[in-house]
């Protein structure tokens, strides 16, 4: 099937972010939690400006609709065991 | 299974391999290079497909070469989801695809892309009765996920270092190396952080040439002056805002609390590919991408390259590629003029002007590109290429400075951009912006605003007439 | 915007909706729902989708109860699948005093016919491999509790709302109550004014500033909560995991993401959303201690949203004094998602055909004055 890819992370098409905007789905917050862009892997980094524009767009142009997404730690996935120990420090810091 | 082409490594390369490794691939043994990504030995090897997408189980392989996107994720040593284009080789690794049934390469799972038609909805999916809505989550759950949990022996907590620092600089390319240097050349110590593991950035593209020699310059330089601490392969991971600025940072084995007063964020862009109709197959690449491949890890994945850009940069790519022998099907571009494009006519490479690409074909990895003309919908030049470079609007890496509540603002044209002033101030005060995410467009120009933010960032921890002075003159200049 | 209704709901969030879609569906659909933000701004749109009837109060287990059996429906009703998984709850108790307490829970649990029970860590252990028992004194088992998407549960509410004649108003922002004597006149906001005699203020955390607009002071106070998810992975988890010692919780999401989050005793009350690295180090630090295995496993992403707390951990719900018509659904705290489909059911019931429930008895407001509270002590997160 020809699908034109927003987001490979999560799979979401082009075809997905229209039928989410048809669904009233209309500011990038939301278009991201009904489609599911931004959510992968990458946690965005290969699909958030693809949507924004799209979605700029879809609106006649108005780039002031693609506020951004407020971001989230962390930039990278990183392993559990790498902050565990600043417990310690935390516990130290506190006393 | 065609094999990537391995090509002699050019003088000056940083990214020269060391001595041969050999590594299991799901049972084969398979040979790499010392400092050489797994990602790179394995298309050189002709692995193609690195695995498979999660909703339509459609092929994917490796895209960005530079530790960002989630193309090349593979399971290494028991453990799931490691980008395999910034795991270096090493000997003994075993190495494993973890998407796809009964494997990535033939995965039946297919059906439901080549049969869900327009688009799978997955919100109304299995709601028609509350039994099958059961038995479906039964299913589907058996087919989530990425990989399985690690089965490699749990890992010791990872010691974390913890300290604070007049200043952290995130990114060492043009910007950030110029603003550590003209900060600590203030005399206030700086931390640079670095995800990959040679400074430089954008210098590293080898297309550029000189990039590779300015490198070698700035990390003279930069050794010769004192008060820098430099980690390359060490990721900012976030930026927690407080009374002084919480910087987290890790490498492989050691984590990095700092409290800066001072922050200067250069993390550059995110390459992307643009949009048309099956742009996820795997042999399409961005400009730096198939650059990073030819040039500086000297393997070419496949060929014919089919190179589609407008940017100088990617055009000298084109022409770069000419001379290390790399078979080209073409040029696509709209150019018609310029240094890079007359250079690439002269070493008599085919150009299609007036096209973009409107669709890529193949199964398992590329085969061939449908081009149409600028102004129709319609496709009127089909061209074959195992490979296709094709450039795409930037993508700045804001997010660090977002963390923090730098304002960040959007234009279609560049992208999201962490706005700041003359001085590369951000909207928090303490913190700085330079390069490609505050808007710069050449490396040049990175260069400057780094040393301009350097300067700022100084003044604004301890006035000092002379570097005040410094900082009015680049301005006037 | 709509310049008149029967009844509006001030707060776009799951108990909004729900009670929104309840009315809806009993013929009422002369309402407007009012929200500041997007659908999922509030809590409904951050929380970890935990589901269980495992309380210490009867009202609770009631509401909890009628709730799993409606999301056991849900997804069907509203066409949208909101992918409920029953694959139980787990607590662990960490010292002689909380096991006793949990066995005097499970007790009422079992008379109110939730079949909670207690087991011993080597049972535990064998329902999650590799758990770590250590220190584990007893644990309690439900394996009817469960986890769900908040999404679109939320989305499916609403849209179900919508075709039904609700109007939904998001990205409007309730910036006053017009009172005049007793009653509620008017919600203003910044896109215009609805006349209404019926306001219903579930507007989550924000709900003591909605109640403040209209004159009336509520105990509840908002505090971050944080919350953090990891790479998705094939199922290895089928129970919720919560650990009575620190209240950290973690379950594994259909996505097979590990997703979870852990009380602070020294959070202030605050409206503050932004994330901590204090949450991140304690909450990876006391996953890994009770699930080794989670060592490797990466932290994607971490984010917060509030807790609507009272007093008494219990929610305020009904009639305020002195006025008619200003009707409180809100307090809900760290479980306002998993009692929501009940409260819409029992609150539309009482506002269209005034079908008395206890909740507007035991949560009403007047109980702070008269001193008639009961705290919910098994309070997560
Ligand atoms: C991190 C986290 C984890 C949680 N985990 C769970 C869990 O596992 N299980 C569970 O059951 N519960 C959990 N909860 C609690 C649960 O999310 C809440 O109790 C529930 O969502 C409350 O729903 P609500 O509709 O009352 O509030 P909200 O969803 O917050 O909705 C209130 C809405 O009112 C709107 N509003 C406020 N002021 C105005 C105004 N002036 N004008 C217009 N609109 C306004 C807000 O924008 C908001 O959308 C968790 C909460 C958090 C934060
Ligand atoms: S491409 Fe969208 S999250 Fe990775």
């Amino acid at each position: 099937m020809g699908r034109t890819i927003v987001c490979r992370c999560e799979d979401v098409t082009v075809e997905d972010l229209n039928q989410a905007f048809s669904e009233g789905y209309r500011d990038l917050e939301s278009l991201k939690r009904y489609t599911g862009f931004s959510t992968g892997f990458c946690q965005g980094k290969c699909c958030t400006a693809h949507a924004a524009r799209f979605l700029s767009a879809l609106k006649g142009g108005d780039d002031t609709v693609a506020d951004p997404i407020r971001t989230r730690p962390l930039l990278h996935p990183t392993p559990a065991s790498h902050f565990a120990r600043a417990v310690e420090l935390l516990d130290e810091e506190s006393k | 299974m065609a094999q990537g082409r391995r090509i002699k490594s050019p003088e000056g390369n940083p990214f020269e391999r060391g001595k041969q490794v050999r590594f299991q691939f799901e049972g084969r043994s398979l040979q790499g290079y010392d400092h050489e990504p797994l990602a790179v030995a394995l298309m050189a090897a002709g692995v193609r497909v690195f695995g498979r997408s999660l909703k339509y189980h459609r092929p994917r392989g490796p895209v960005c070469l530079h530790g960002h996107c989630s193309g090349c994720l593979m399971r290494v040593n028991g453990v799931a989801n490691i980008r395999t284009c910034e795991t270096p080789c090493r000997s003994g690794m075993v190495v494993e695809r973890q998407t796809g049934w009964p494997s990535a390469g033939l995965d039946f799972f297919r059906a439901v892309d080549l049969l869900s038609g327009e688009r799978l909805d997955h919100h109304g999916m299995f709601t028609a009765s509350s039994v099958l809505n059961r038995i479906a989550g039964y299913v589907v759950r058996k087919l989530s996920g990425l990989g399985a949990p690690p089965t490699a022996d749990p890992q010791t907590p990872v010691p974390i270092s913890r300290f604070s620092s007049d200043a952290v600089v995130i990114g060492a390319g043009a910007a950030g190396l110029s603003a550590a240097k003209t900060l600590s050349g203030c005399g206030h110590n700086v931390v640079l952080l670095e995800a990959e593991e040679h400074r430089g950035g954008r210098l590293l593209d080898g297309a550029t040439q000189n990039g590779w020699e300015r490198i070698r310059d700035f990390k003279e330089e930069i050794e010769s002056v004192a008060g820098i601490e430099i980690h390359v392969k060490t990721p900012a991971l976030a930026v927690y805002p407080g009374d002084t600025l919480q910087v987290v940072a890790g490498n492989e084995g050691k984590t990095f609390w700092i409290s800066a007063r001072r922050l200067i964020v250069c993390t550059g862009t995110y390459e992307q590919i643009p949009l048309f109709e099956n742009n996820d197959l795997p042999g399409i690449f961005g400009p730096r991408a198939m650059d990073r491949l030819v040039c500086g890890y000297s393997v070419v994945p496949a060929e014919p390259v089919l190179v589609v850009g407008e940017r100088d940069a990617t055009l000298r790519l084109a022409g770069r590629l000419r001379e290390l022998n790399v078979t080209l099907a073409g040029v696509v571009t709209t150019r018609t003029e310029g240094d890079a494009l007359t250079s690439l006519k002269r070493k008599n490479v085919e150009i299609f002007q007036d096209r973009r690409i409107v669709r890529a074909l193949g199964g398992k990895w590329l085969d061939r590109v449908e081009l149409a003309h600028r102004s129709s919908e319609q496709s009127d030049l089909v061209l074959d290429c195992r490979a296709c470079v094709v450039e795409a609007p930037p993508a700045p890496a804001y997010e660090l400075a977002h963390h923090a509540g730098c304002r960040v603002s959007f234009s279609s044209q560049s992208g999201y951009l962490v706005q700041v002033n003359d001085e590369g101030q951000t909207t928090h005060g303490q913190i700085f912006a330079a390069g490609h995410i505050a808007g710069s467009d050449s490396v040049d120009a990175a260069a400057q605003s780094g040393e301009r933010a350097g300067l700022a960032c100084a003044l604004s921890l301890k006035d000092d007439a002379q570097v005040r002075r410094r900082l009015e003159s680049m301005q006037k200049g | 915007m709509r310049d008149r209704a029967e009844l509006v709901i001030i707060g776009g969030g799951i108990v909004g909706l729900s009670l929104a879609y309840q009315l809806a569906r009993m013929g009422m659909t002369d309402v407007v729902v009012l929200e500041q933000g997007y659908l999922c701004f509030g809590a409904s749109g951050r929380n970890g989708g935990g589901v269980r009837q495992q309380w210490s109060t009867e009202e609770n287990i009631l509401l909890a109860k009628q709730s799993v059996r409606m999301f056991r429906q849900l997804s069907r009703e509203i066409g949208h699948n909101i992918w409920f998984r029953q694959g139980g709850y787990l607590f662990l108790a960490r010292n002689a005093e909380t096991a006793a307490a949990l066995e005097k829970t499970v007790k009422l649990q079992n008379r109110m016919g939730v079949g909670t029970r207690i087991i011993s860590p080597a049972a535990a252990a064998r329902l999650v491999a590799g758990l770590h028992t250590e220190g584990i004194e007893a644990c309690s088992y439900n394996s009817s509790d469960g986890v769900l998407f908040p999404w679109p549960a939320v989305w499916g509410m609403a849209s179900v709302a919508r075709q039904l004649g609700v109007q939904i108003n998001t990205h409007t922002r309730v910036t006053g109550i017009d009172v005049k004597g007793r009653e509620v006149v008017k919600v203003v906001t910044d896109r215009g004014a609805v006349a209404t005699r019926r306001v219903v203020n579930a507007a989550g955390a924000w709900s003591w500033q909605i109640a403040r607009m209209a004159g009336v002071e509520l105990p509840n106070k908002p505090y971050r909560h944080e919350i953090l998810v990891t790479e998705p992975l094939k199922p290895f988890l089928e129970p919720m995991l919560s650990d009575l010692s620190n209240g950290m919780y973690f379950s594994q999401t259909m996505r097979g993401e590990i997703l979870g989050g852990i009380s602070d005793p020294d959070e202030p009350s605050s409206m503050e959303t932004g994330s901590s690295f204090r949450f991140l180090a304690r909450m990876c630090s006391s996953m890994i201690r009770l699930l080794p295995r989670l060592s490797r496993v990466k932290i994607l992403r971490q984010w917060a949203g509030y807790y609507d707390e009272t007093p008494d951990g219990q929610p305020i719900l009904g009639r305020v004094e002195p006025l008619d018509g200003f009707i409180q659904l809100n307090g809900f705290g760290g479980h306002g998602f998993m009692l929501a489909p009940a409260i819409g059911k029992i609150a539309a019931e009482w506002i269209l055909r005034k079908v008395d429930h206890r909740i507007f008895h035991t949560y009403a407001l007047s109980r702070f004055k008269h001193g008639e509270t009961r705290k919910e002590n098994f309070v997560i997160g």
